[in-house]
């Protein structure tokens, strides 16, 4: 028995030997396929965390329950909502943007949060540059305080976002540890200190188009002025923008021959117009379209349209009946809907149809999709079949966001549903100057809003920019004639009589000139007309549209959309809430 | 890690040495013979010496030969199926001829538990022993299928699909992730037993709680199901198995859809009710201005009449393989209206034929044992161009080195090719159910017909899609197997070393083709590679020892064990094809620019434990367990120890039981232990790290339009304090024999608390995009009660009569979600845009949650008294009681009283989770016929029927509808209709939020399998040299009961990214049916 004891002793010695002495390298398996902090504390890395930041801007891949509703064009949040564009598509198709079109939204939606969701992504983003920032070694003094003043300017721009959105919102930072902050703090002066950073921090031009430059930023914060109704401050400093202002490759602001140029990818490396925009890139070898313009995939015609998907986006009545001109070429600032624009709602495709033959507004044409018109270089709009359901979302197509068959290299069909290359505009030059004229008239220079203002309009008057008949209908690529598609008359305003009339004319100057950008919401609550607005344009939109019957807008709570309930569940500590709801949304 | 490995490779091998001299004791060899009652030789019977691990068994003609330790002088022979014998070898060499007498109770059988055998008597924890030969009765080559309702404890729910994983559950849901239990195949641990042959299997065992399970510690929190493949015994044997059918779908109309008539007078119908009427003025493009709608001839060109210009063939300007997305605008489609209807369904479901053949040779001699298998699978799927091929081949055998040292090896190695679909609204069955019955398969020239034109919805025709699938195939391989050997040590001590695990790799590849038929094509072509492999060791080592002092029973267990887990992936995409031609495409030929990816991971565990059993007199049973594991995925608490204890009383030992003759045995358990798991969790959970995404984090900073720069962005959130979950598990239990063993019975009650469970909740927006980590959180509760119970009878001298039940019941209630949250939501939003599952504290996981529908509004004053309740309610004057309140809309019910439908009325409606589930057992032998039949049912689970949604309202989408939707909707005259109103648009009220409208009763029961056989009788079959040869028919799913209305109540797993998962499941989405199959089969031995 001896010898056996022996064995065993032996073997439970061998056991323990065996299992203290190779445990812990077998147990210790370092993360695969990753970065620790370290490795980014270089100026190479700080750069790539940086075009991460800016990756962050289109709102994709960033966790939102669909591409659409987080997208940066906003398409859904500031047009649908503001009464530019109906959801389209059918009755079933995407439910959810519903709801926020009659503005009956709830907490819960499923889409009101992801507008939250992904903004606070890209805020951390930026604020993972500005924690590596400080490690990085082998950069010089001024290139770390360019990056620093991109990342600031980026933070500005989401908080911004988030601002005009949800109102109050909780603000993290590089130095934030516990994520479930509180929104009891107004936010405004932590973005004019991004901005006004960035601002005094960023140099003029950058080596990258893409990049935000010191005027980018300077327009950001006289924006930002402007929503916080600081008039005076934003009136000097638009000024200075406008006077001394450069894009990123240093041309010069100013507008582009035509307002369609903004929407040619071949134009905007050059283009005077760019203050800050979203850089949107086709067929890049990923085989996805995430990096074109993905948020707006299913916003082309439908149909036996040669786009594919899926008939959503598509303009309202009320916004093809404001380009109507009277006969001195000026809108109905009131009475648009009385001059309405003809249409072919009920109208087969198959079945005759002459387009209207009153004054317009030439910008109709790059704006509104309509029967009869030339679509691009896509051949005439033939109506109803484009449309997928003309009785619940009515007869007109989108068309700033559509690519030119000409330049097919701007259309990515790397997925289900197309996506191009055009660029969206954070900011364009237009926008500052209309921004400008307003807050010029709120400070009462009226002549100076009046120039402003009429600088926009003489470029939509100039004919170089307009829509023209096809040389040949079936043969559209053989290009345009002399002809305009429509009736197109223009001009200038003569003077501005009153405040009052002022802010109405730059009111209605930027729904015409920035109609389907994904603005027009944000202009209307900040304004404060938003209830009156919204609530004629249900009544009569409503009355002809299906989609938006029964739509009501409650003035006092609507203004902002609704912090996401999902995101109160889960910073709610205890039982306590950590986020409080927007007021009327309780 | 390759450095590691070695390391340890030396660490084990200085192990093993110690154990490779020989030893040698005394002892003396006894021989013998064993028959039954009527003398006919009975082969592989276990002999043991009384006391000890030393036995043998029997070989083809009864004969044994044993050896005997000095100082041993009782050998013990048993056989499952009759009573046990103790014979005395006091200075004897032979002990002669031995007979049996037949006792069906199967208290002596020896059951494989962990690391270790033990008498089924014995056990005291919770352990199921399924009967292999019921179970492969079923004809599918799926082993977890086959468990489904075979051994109590153990819930399955899979659908029809050939090859797919069903959901495999063990007393209810223990976790939010991974709930597949390990399943120990000869002693190597394993996730996946789809390549298992059911035939190889010789026994099954599932460990239910922790008394029984928890010598697996780390990995037994979803219970263990132990399978054991067959060893050669006796002579030489060859056995040949094979059946072949057809398997048939049910015919008829399925979903009840329309003609297209009916069709058009519904869209006629939901455009009046909407305020939009069809009209002169306002004329239909397909069915014209009314009011009644014409069926046009042809759908494409839209609306078009025989005798038009449009429909001139010369027109017609199709190619089907176009490669430039530009082509498509130039196509001129001319499809006739098939005004008949498609019968969508059938036109995907087509008969289909399964088979299968098994071979086996198998033997022993006193050197050793051998068996050998190899299979073939071809089992087609009634769905077009789903399948599963396998072929499998196994080798086990086992050589005695020397009288105390055996080796062997158990190796399989298989082949399969699957082809699946995953169901849902994308899938050949969803497409089937949404395209519209007008639309013809094909068009005009027989290219393929669809939804172009966009007045037809935009489904896709399923049986193009099918068809661009017919080349995609892929081929996966495995070797699965261990290495082992046993040494006797001293009288008594074993050791026992497992060298196993698995080696696997697979390739898939698939062809993009262009489409040109639907409304919404893909213009863009492309071939797809991918591949992955991967490999995982296991190597145990343990210690036995078994002694007995007189009327003390005693066994020790002491083992360690190492796991180490790789895996790598990667595949590709290369656009634009000059030509389709399968031969053609790889990822070279084409044009585009590829992209690429690749992937990898790893993981070990390193284990420690123990385990002894002592018995006093036979009667007072106790055992106790501890391990401890410690896991890479963990970095600053890798170690978890996971203890158990468990008793059991045989009160029928007792004298003051001993004189109730109708109770032969009966035991009381009891048992209480901790389980862990990790599987769930992420390898790099403990790390903080950056990654770089094309897709999320690269940019085109420089304003190309057509390349992008790198970029990084947050990877995974650290969270280097996770800990293993523990599952806290009581069990009480007992088993009992009666009538002279022609009834058994097995109960147990049953309480799970999982502790510390693994979540990974969805951070707060503000903390960013990185990965969630796995934290300690969460928590659940399962309670339940497991039953089997089984009899066997002779009723006649020729007639026998077998039955059995088994019995599964589990309440799953979640305890803790997180600190701020009581819930959590999960599954895929569907249309609602919105997720339907809510799993949250209280309830089961995956409850349904919506709004429950009361009725319809049925007139104004209904609608106005709501409004003016909720004006009172809420002091506000415009207030309105429900969102698009509306005459023949659902009316909710205003679950918190507050006088008005807000987001607070919504409530738990429906829970998937089945209540109890059953199987049912029945055979009859009636001298050489033998008749069988397996029943098995699901009560009390709920299906979300989200069928439907797309059929019953006319607003979810221009396809498809249902009779429901047309002749059983809300009308003025129709207040009891089943669907609301038909409108043009999707409102709250209607199909726009989750409601009951969508919960149906999804309990059924299915004669899954009805059998009757014959045995040819010996006396005929020598003149062919074959020992018997049995050949039967087979229906499977031959009937079914239930009150669900969908086309099936077997409603698979839910799935989550293609894997099955469980807080989304129960969810019919056009569910891949389970056909009525009839089959052939023979059983030959030779």
């Amino acid at each position: 028995m001896k010898k056996q004891t022996y064995y065993i002793g032996l073997l439970i010695l061998a056991t323990i030997v065996t299992s203290t002495s190779c445990k812990k390298e077998f147990l210790t398996r370092t993360p695969l396929g990753a970065l620790s902090e370290d490795v980014l504390a270089t100026p190479s890395g700080i750069n790539g965390l940086l075009v991460g930041a800016y990756a962050a801007l289109d709102g994709q891949d960033l966790g939102a329950s669909q591409a659409w509703s987080g997208s940066v064009t906003n398409w859904i949040w500031g047009s649908v909502a503001g009464g530019d564009a109906h959801k389209g598509s059918d009755a079933g198709d995407q439910a959810p943007i519903n709801p926020i079109a009659t503005w009956s939204i709830t907490p819960s939606n499923p889409m009101a949060a992801d507008k939250w969701v992904v903004t606070y992504g890209g805020i951390d983003r930026v604020n993972a540059v500005l924690k590596v920032l400080p490690k990085v070694k082998g950069m010089s003094a001024d290139a770390l305080k360019n990056v620093e003043a991109q990342a600031l300017f980026l933070r500005g721009h989401y908080y911004f976002e988030l601002k005009r959105f949800y109102n109050m919102v909780p603000w993290i930072s590089d130095s934030t540890k516990d994520f479930k902050q509180p929104n009891n703090v107004d936010i405004w002066p932590n973005i004019e200190a991004d901005f006004k950073f960035a601002f005094d921090n960023l140099p003029e031009t950058q080596s990258d188009a893409g990049r935000a430059n010191k005027w980018a930023a300077g327009a950001y914060l006289a924006k930002t002025y402007l929503y916080e109704k600081k008039y005076a401050e934003a009136k000097t400093l638009f000024d200075q923008v406008i006077s001394q202002g450069m894009t990123s490759k240093g041309v010069k602001y100013d507008l582009l021959p035509g307002i369609e140029d903004n929407f040619r990818p071949e134009k905007e490396l050059t283009s005077p117009e760019n203050v800050f925009s979203v850089e949107m890139a086709a067929n890049v070898g990923t085989g996805s379209i995430d990096n074109a313009t993905m948020g707006d995939m299913l916003n082309y015609p439908y149909g036996d349209s040669p786009f594919g998907c899926c008939g959503f986006y598509q303009p309202t009545v009320d916004l093809a009946n404001s380009y109507r001109t009277d006969a001195n070429g000026l809108p109905y600032l009131d009475a648009y809907n009385e001059h309405a624009v003809k249409n072919d709602i009920g109208i087969l495709s198959s079945k005759p149809f002459t387009p209207d033959a009153g004054n317009l507004d030439p910008r109709i044409d790059w704006t509104v999709g309509r029967r009869g018109i030339p679509y691009l270089d896509w051949g005439i709009h033939p109506g109803r079949d484009w449309i997928r359901d003309q009785d619940f979302s009515g007869p007109y197509a989108p068309k700033k966001n559509i690519w030119w068959h000409a330049t097919e290299q701007y259309h990515d069909n790397n997925s289900w549903a197309p996506a191009t290359a055009i660029n969206y505009y954070i900011i364009r030059f237009a926008d500052v100057l209309l921004m400008a004229a307003e807050a010029h008239a709120q400070t009462n220079d009226l002549p100076g809003a009046l120039t402003l203002v009429n600088r926009v309009r003489t470029r939509a008057a100039n004919p170089a920019g307009w829509v023209y008949q096809y040389k040949d209908n079936s043969n559209p690529a053989a290009g345009f004639s002399t002809e305009p598609a429509a009736n197109y008359v223009i001009k200038t305003y003569a003077s501005f009589p009153t405040q009052d009339f002022a802010l109405k004319a730059i009111y209605f100057e930027r729904k015409l000139e920035l109609g389907m950008e994904g603005v027009r919401f944000f202009d209307l609550s900040r304004w404060g007309i938003a209830a009156k607005v919204l609530n004629d344009f249900f009544d009569y939109e409503g009355s002809l549209i299906g989609d938006v019957k029964g739509g009501h807008f409650t003035a006092g709570k609507n203004e902002y959309f609704p912090i996401p309930q999902s995101e109160i569940d889960k910073t709610t500590i205890g039982g306590k809430a950590t986020l409080t709801q927007n007021k009327g949304y309780q | 890690m390759k450095l590691e490995t070695r390391k340890l490779a030396i660490c084990f091998t200085v192990l093993l040495f110690l154990f490779s001299s020989n030893i040698v004791f005394g002892q003396k060899t006894v021989t013998g013979k064993v028959t039954d009652e009527t003398n006919n030789p009975l082969p592989n019977v276990s002999v043991t010496v009384k006391g000890t691990s030393n036995g043998t068994v029997t070989d083809a003609n009864g004969n044994f030969s044993l050896n005997v330790p000095a100082g041993r002088n009782l050998i013990e022979v048993s056989n499952v199926g009759y009573g046990t014998q103790e014979i005395s070898v006091s200075g004897k060499t032979s002990v002669g001829t031995i007979s049996l007498v037949a006792d069906s109770h199967t208290l002596n059988e020896v059951v494989v538990t962990g690391y270790t055998s033990q008498l089924k008597k014995d056990i005291t924890g919770s352990v199921s022993v399924v009967n292999v030969q019921d179970m492969n009765k079923q004809p599918t080559g799926s082993l977890a299928n086959q468990l489904q309702g075979q051994a109590s404890g153990i819930t399955i729910i899979g659908s029809g699909q050939p090859g797919e994983t069903p959901q495999i559950t063990i007393r209810g849901i223990n976790t939010f992730g991974n709930n597949t239990p390990l399943f120990i195949i000869d002693g190597v641990p394993t996730q996946n037993i789809s390549d298992i042959n059911p035939n190889d299997v010789a026994s099954v065992q599932i460990l239910k709680d922790a008394g029984a399970a928890s010598i697996y510690g780390s990995r037994a929190s979803n219970g263990v199901v132990i399978i054991t493949t067959k060893q050669g015994n006796g002579k030489v044997k060859v056995t040949y198995d094979a059946y072949y059918g057809t398997q048939r779908p049910k015919s008829g109309n399925i979903w009840n859809i329309l003609s297209p008539q009916d069709m058009a007078q519904l869209k006629f119908n939901a455009l009046a009710n909407s305020g939009t009427p069809v009209s002169a003025a306002h004329p239909d493009a397909l069915y014209g201005p009314g009011p009644t709608p014409t069926l046009p001839d042809y759908i494409m060109p839209t609306g078009a009449h025989e005798g038009d210009p449009s429909v001139d063939p010369k027109l017609y300007n199709v190619n089907p393989e176009y490669s430039e997305a530009d082509d498509l605008a130039g196509f001129y489609r001319i499809v006739k209206a098939n005004k008949a209807g498609t019968d969508w369904y059938h036109e995907v479901n087509k008969p289909a034929a399964i088979q299968n053949h098994n071979l086996s040779v198998s033997g022993a001699t006193d050197m050793g044992k051998y068996f050998f298998s190899m299979e073939y699978l071809n089992h087609q799927g009634t769905v077009l161009e789903t399948y599963l091929k396998r072929y499998t081949v196994r080798a086990n055998t086992e050589f005695n080195v020397s009288k105390r040292i055996k080796v062997g090896e158990n190796l399989s190695y298989s082949i399969t090719d699957n082809n699946r679909i995953t169901p849902g609204e994308g899938s050949f069955i969803g497409m089937a159910l949404r395209e519209q019955p007008i639309i013809p398969v094909h068009d005009i020239m027989g290219n393929f017909a669809g939804t172009f034109g966009g007045q037809l919805g935009n489904a896709q025709n399923p049986v193009s899609d099918a068809y661009r699938t017919r080349n995609n195939n892929g081929l996966n391989n495995r070797l699965f197997g261990n290495i082992y050997a046993d040494v006797d040590l001293i009288q008594g001590l074993t050791f026992h070393t497992s060298f196993g695990g698995e080696s696997y790799a697979g390739i898939y590849h698939s062809f993009q083709y262009p489409t040109y038929e639907n409304v919404e094509n893909a213009s863009k072509n492309s071939y797809s590679e991918s591949s992955y492999y991967g490999y995982n060791w296991t190597w145990t080592n343990t210690l036995n020892y078994r002694k007995t002092f007189g009327d003390h029973r005693v066994s020790v267990l002491a083992g360690v064990e190492a796991y180490d887990n790789n895996y790598r992936n990667m595949g590709g995409t290369t656009p634009n094809y000059f030509s389709f031609d399968p031969n053609y495409v790889n990822l070279s030929t084409g044009s585009g620019t590829p992209t690429t990816y690749s992937g990898r991971s790893t993981d070990g565990l390193w284990s420690q434990f123990g385990r002894v059993d002592y018995s006093y007199k036979d009667r007072y049973l106790v055992s106790g367990t501890i391990r401890r594991d410690g896991s890479s995925k963990f970095v600053n608490e890798q170690y978890g120890v996971f203890p158990a204890v468990t008793a059991a009383w045989r009160l029928s030992q007792e004298e003051f039981m001993r004189n109730i003759s109708w109770l032969s045995d009966l035991k009381i358990r009891g048992g209480w232990g901790i389980m862990g798991n990790q599987l769930n969790v992420n390898p790099s959970n403990g790390y903080y790290t950056y990654s770089s995404d094309k897709n999320s984090s690269y940019y085109d900073i420089g304003g190309t339009n057509n390349s992008i720069q790198q970029g990084f962005q947050a990877g995974q959130i650290g969270n280097p304090d996770a800990k293993w979950e523990k599952d806290i598990n009581t069990n009480i239990g007992l088993d009992a024999t009666l009538f002279q063993g022609k009834i058994d019975l097995s109960v147990d009650y049953y309480v799970k608390n999982i502790k510390d469970l693994l979540f990974n909740p969805a951070l707060p927006a503000t903390a960013g995009r990185g990965i969630a980590p796995y934290v300690n959180i969460a928590g659940m509760k399962n309670t339940g009660i497991d039953m089997q119970l089984a009899g066997h009878f002779n009723i006649s001298k020729d007639l026998k009569f077998d039955g059995s039940l088994s019995l599964t019941t589990y309440n799953n209630t979640i305890t803790k979600v997180t600190e701020s949250s009581n819930y959590f939501l999960s599954g895929d939003s569907r249309r609602f845009g919105q997720s339907i599952n809510r799993n949250q504290v209280g309830h089961s996981i995956g409850s349904f949650f919506g709004y429950q529908v009361l009725g319809f509004w049925n007139d104004q004053a209904e609608i106005d008294a709501a409004n003016a309740q909720a004006a009172k309610a809420t002091g506000d004057e415009t207030a309105i009681y429900q969102t698009d309140i509306g005459l023949g809309r659902f009316r909710y019910k205003d679950v918190n009283g507050d006088g008005q439908i807000t987001d607070a009325d919504r409530t738990f409606i429906g829970n998937p989770n089945p209540k109890l589930t059953y199987g049912v057992n029945i055979a009859l032998t009636y001298k050489n016929f033998d008749f069988s039949m397996f029943l098995y049912g699901s009560q009390g689970n709920d299906i979300w029927n989200n069928v439907r949604w797309w059929l019953d309202f006319y607003a979810s989408f221009a396809g498809a509808k249902s009779s429901t939707a047309l002749y059983d909707s809300w009308t003025t005259s129709n207040y009891n209709a089943r669907a609301p109103i038909q409108e043009n648009k999707g409102y709250v009220s209607t199909n726009g939020v989750p409601n009951s409208y969508f919960i149906e009763n999804g309990s059924y029961l299915r004669a899954k399998n009805v059998t009757l056989g014959y045995t040819f009788s010996p006396q005929v079959l020598k003149k062919a040299f074959i020992n018997s040869f049995r050949i039967y028919v087979q229906a499977a799913n031959l009937f079914t009961i239930t009150k669900y209305t969908g086309a099936d109540p077997q409603v698979g797993g839910g799935y989550i990214d293609g894997v099955s998962s469980v807080t989304d499941f129960g969810v019919d989405e056009g569910t891949y049916p389970t056909t009525r199959n009839f089959l052939i089969g023979v059983n030959l031995k030779f």
